[in-house]
């Protein structure tokens, strides 16, 4: 530095250090440049990086949708009603595979049901994802893990299993094999309680999901399941269906319908005939609408229980007479007309009354409408929206009217626990909830003359053989046995039987509809009416399933005393 | 005083690298061991929910049931009769003196080898 300094010119010295300071200044700005260029790569590498969208999804549908998982359902006991099982199903990466043939081989030695052509077809190609079989066991997943197949693997999904299997067919439903509900409480837990929301959203995870507790008693269920299979091979029956109501929160405690389908099996639900018919099948419930008469009459104060009617002629509407199934063709009591299941009585109290009020009376007991209750499985009931004479006489003893039992049984319970309509649930409600959605149809005191009434039929009249099966648990209740419409005409010898029942009627808890579709006389000597059949199975319903649900037997003339209105004393 | 830091720094940088590079595989073993970590869990937790399903189906009623009706005969079982329901307040008052005619009839019969308490089968 110092010699080049001393030879030149200051002129020439500062031109030295401004050419170097130059070149210093480019070689920054070169470096610059370099710095700025790397880190743009860097940059856009990132950004690159950033805007790949991962495939998550499994054939179209999100994979978290499919390995979503359902809240157990619990019975109101705690017991399991459906559970999620966890099981492999495997799928294959079509690109990944070598050798097809061998493939399609090697997978039909463990899964000989897929055909060649099937695998062939989803094999070959250059998808990322295909579904071979899904929802396979444990030791299937091992044999085919055992082939060390390449492109082929698993994928845990979650399986609905019902433990309890037909028992519970038609409340449970069904779902999907992507886990949507698609019937029965399944498919209500989907719509009302957001599940379906909150598996689209990837939330619906094991341990996230609290259990459902319904109100159902499997206990109970399993009884009324069993009775009623027994009453189709007993009477010979096409069908069977019951229902079993807490009459003082509307709960649900068993609910049963044969034929029937196997929830583990969706398939077996397009059955026909297999069709929820305490819910969704509408009938011309017969004489148990006697019940719905008197309590409507009773209430009006037009007709008491100590009045009297002739029944001594059949009633004439243009050509038609309308007589008595069991006939005594005289002057008859209103516990008589009730006991005697006497048509001619019943239409006399229901003139009293009014057709028009009584009309006004089914209106309120909600039977123009459907039930409304948490199974989508519903039909509207028929009941015409206006009564001529005719129509209001026939319907007084049910029929020319189709309502589905399930009306019939909170009709009973409203009648039986004091005159409070409270609508049936399958979730867990407790009293003081319950009593927020009361609301009144009749008065406590003519709920008092219903509950004799039926005690009454129960001790002498149509109800006789049930009461000896459930002696001692103060069952009582109406029969109602119709004829079943066929091609338009009511069929001779195809009868529809009904019994719509409640107990214990000194202290009314439970009501309960037993339907029975077309039986047969059990031998010889035995009826094909009501008593006979949907009676003696309530009889036998009642004594299995009281002393599970903490009824004591109680026997005697006090009981019975008590329960007389002051009227008839 | 440059080589001096430009020692440390190029020891410190080697040094960084060899730390990098082990907690590099560190973290890939650790990675790899929650892999496996979680599908044990997933296998356990499946095989935990068949157990549960299998329990829930085995405590079923209508599994019960028919078990029961196939030792009905030798456990000596029967559905209970109203008959069978009783308590306290329905028993009757003791008696003021003891009934001594019935004691004698009772011993007498004892003796004889029967035993009243046979034929009081419930029910009947």
């Amino acid at each position: 530095m110092a010699s080049v300094t001393e030879g030149f010119a200051p002129i020439a010295l500062e031109g030295g250090q401004k050419a170097r300071g130059n070149l210093t200044k480019a070689r920054i700005r070169w470096v610059i440049a370099a710095l700025l260029v790397v880190f743009g790569i860097v940059g856009g590498r990132l950004v690159q990086l950033g805007t790949v969208v991962q495939d998550s999804t499994i054939e179209g549908q999100a994979r978290d949708v499919i390995t979503a998982s359902r809240p157990p359902i619990l019975d109101r006991n705690g017991l399991e009603m459906a559970v999620d099982i966890r099981v492999p199903s495997l799928f294959a990466e079509p690109r990944r595979i070598i050798d097809v043939d061998e493939a399609i081989e090697a997978i039909r030695t463990v899964l000989p049901d897929l055909s060649v052509d099937f695998l062939r077809q989803r094999l070959s190609g250059d998808r990322g994802f295909v579904w071979l079989k899904r929802e396979l066991t444990p030791a299937v997943q091992d044999k085919i893990m055992g082939l060390g197949i390449p492109g082929l693997d698993f994928l845990t999904e979650s399986k609905r299993f019902y433990p309890g299997g037909r028992e519970v067919s038609h409340v449970m439903g069904a779902v999907n094999i992507d886990n949507q509900g698609i019937a029965g409480i399944e498919r209500h837990m989907d719509t009302s309680q957001d599940i379906a929301l909150l598996q689209s959203l990837g939330l619906a995870r094991d341990a996230a999901l609290a259990p459902v507790s319904l109100s159902l008693d499997m206990r109970v269920q399993h009884v009324m399941y069993e009775q009623l299979k027994d009453t189709l091979t007993r009477y010979k029956a096409i069908a069977a269906a019951g229902v079993i109501v807490d009459v003082h929160t509307g709960e649900v405690l068993a609910l049963a319908s044969l034929p029937d389908f196997d929830p583990n099996d969706p398939a077996s639900a397009l059955e026909k005939d297999s069709f929820n018919r305490i819910t969704s099948g509408i009938f011309e419930l017969g004489s148990t609408f006697k019940t719905v008469t008197f309590a409507a009459a009773l209430d009006s104060g037009k007709v008491r229980m100590s009045d009297s009617f002739d029944a001594r002629f059949g009633i004439r509407f243009g050509r038609f007479t309308i007589d008595d199934f069991h006939g005594k063709h005289r002057v008859l009591s209103v516990p008589e007309i009730y006991k005697y299941s006497s048509n001619i009585g019943t239409i006399k109290i229901m003139q009293e009354l009014g057709k028009d009020e009584f009309r006004d009376f089914l209106t309120k007991l909600g039977f123009d409408k459907r039930v409304p209750f948490e199974l989508p499985e519903m039909r509207n009931p028929s009941v015409p929206a206006k009564f001529s004479e005719i129509v209001a006489a026939t319907a007084s003893f049910g029929h020319g009217l189709s309502v589905s039992p399930l009306h019939m049984a909170v009709a009973v319970s409203a009648f039986v626990n004091g005159g409070n309509y409270v609508p049936p649930t399958l979730y867990h409600r407790d009293q003081a909830e319950a009593e927020s959605l009361y609301s009144r149809v009749i008065s406590p005191q003519t709920s008092a003359s219903i509950r004799y009434l039926m005690r009454l039929n129960a001790l002498e009249g149509s109800g006789t053989r049930m009461n000896a099966m459930a002696d001692g648990y103060r069952v009582g209740g109406k029969t109602g046995t119709a004829e079943k419409v066929v091609n338009g005409r009511y069929a001779n010898g195809k009868n529809l039987n009904v019994f719509a029942s409640a107990f214990p009627l000194d202290d009314p808890k439970y009501a309960m509809v037993i339907l029975v579709d077309e039986p047969q006389a059990e031998n010889e000597r035995s009826g094909t009416t009501a008593g006979w059949n949907a009676g003696e199975v309530t009889g036998r319903i009642v004594q299995r399933i009281a002393p599970m649900l903490g009824i004591r037997p109680e026997f005697g003339e006090m009981i019975e005393q008590a329960m007389i209105p002051a009227q008839l004393r | 005083m440059i080589k001096t830091i430009n020692v440390i720094l190029a020891i410190t940088s080697v040094c960084a690298l060899v730390w990098v590079y082990a907690l590099k595989y560190q973290v890939e073993e650790t990675a790899q061991e929650k892999v496996s970590l979680q599908a044990h869990i997933e296998r356990q937790e499946g095989q935990l929910s068949l157990l549960q399903a299998d329990w829930a189906a085995l405590t079923q009623p209508g599994h019960i049931a028919p078990i029961v009706a196939r030792h009905q005969a030798s456990l000596d079982l029967a559905p209970i009769d109203q008959k069978q329901f009783s308590d306290f307040a329905s028993l009757p008052m003791r008696p003021t003196a003891p009934d001594t005619q019935a004691m004698d009839a009772l011993f007498e019969a004892l003796a004889t080898g029967v035993d009243p308490a046979d034929n009081l089968t419930v029910g009947n």
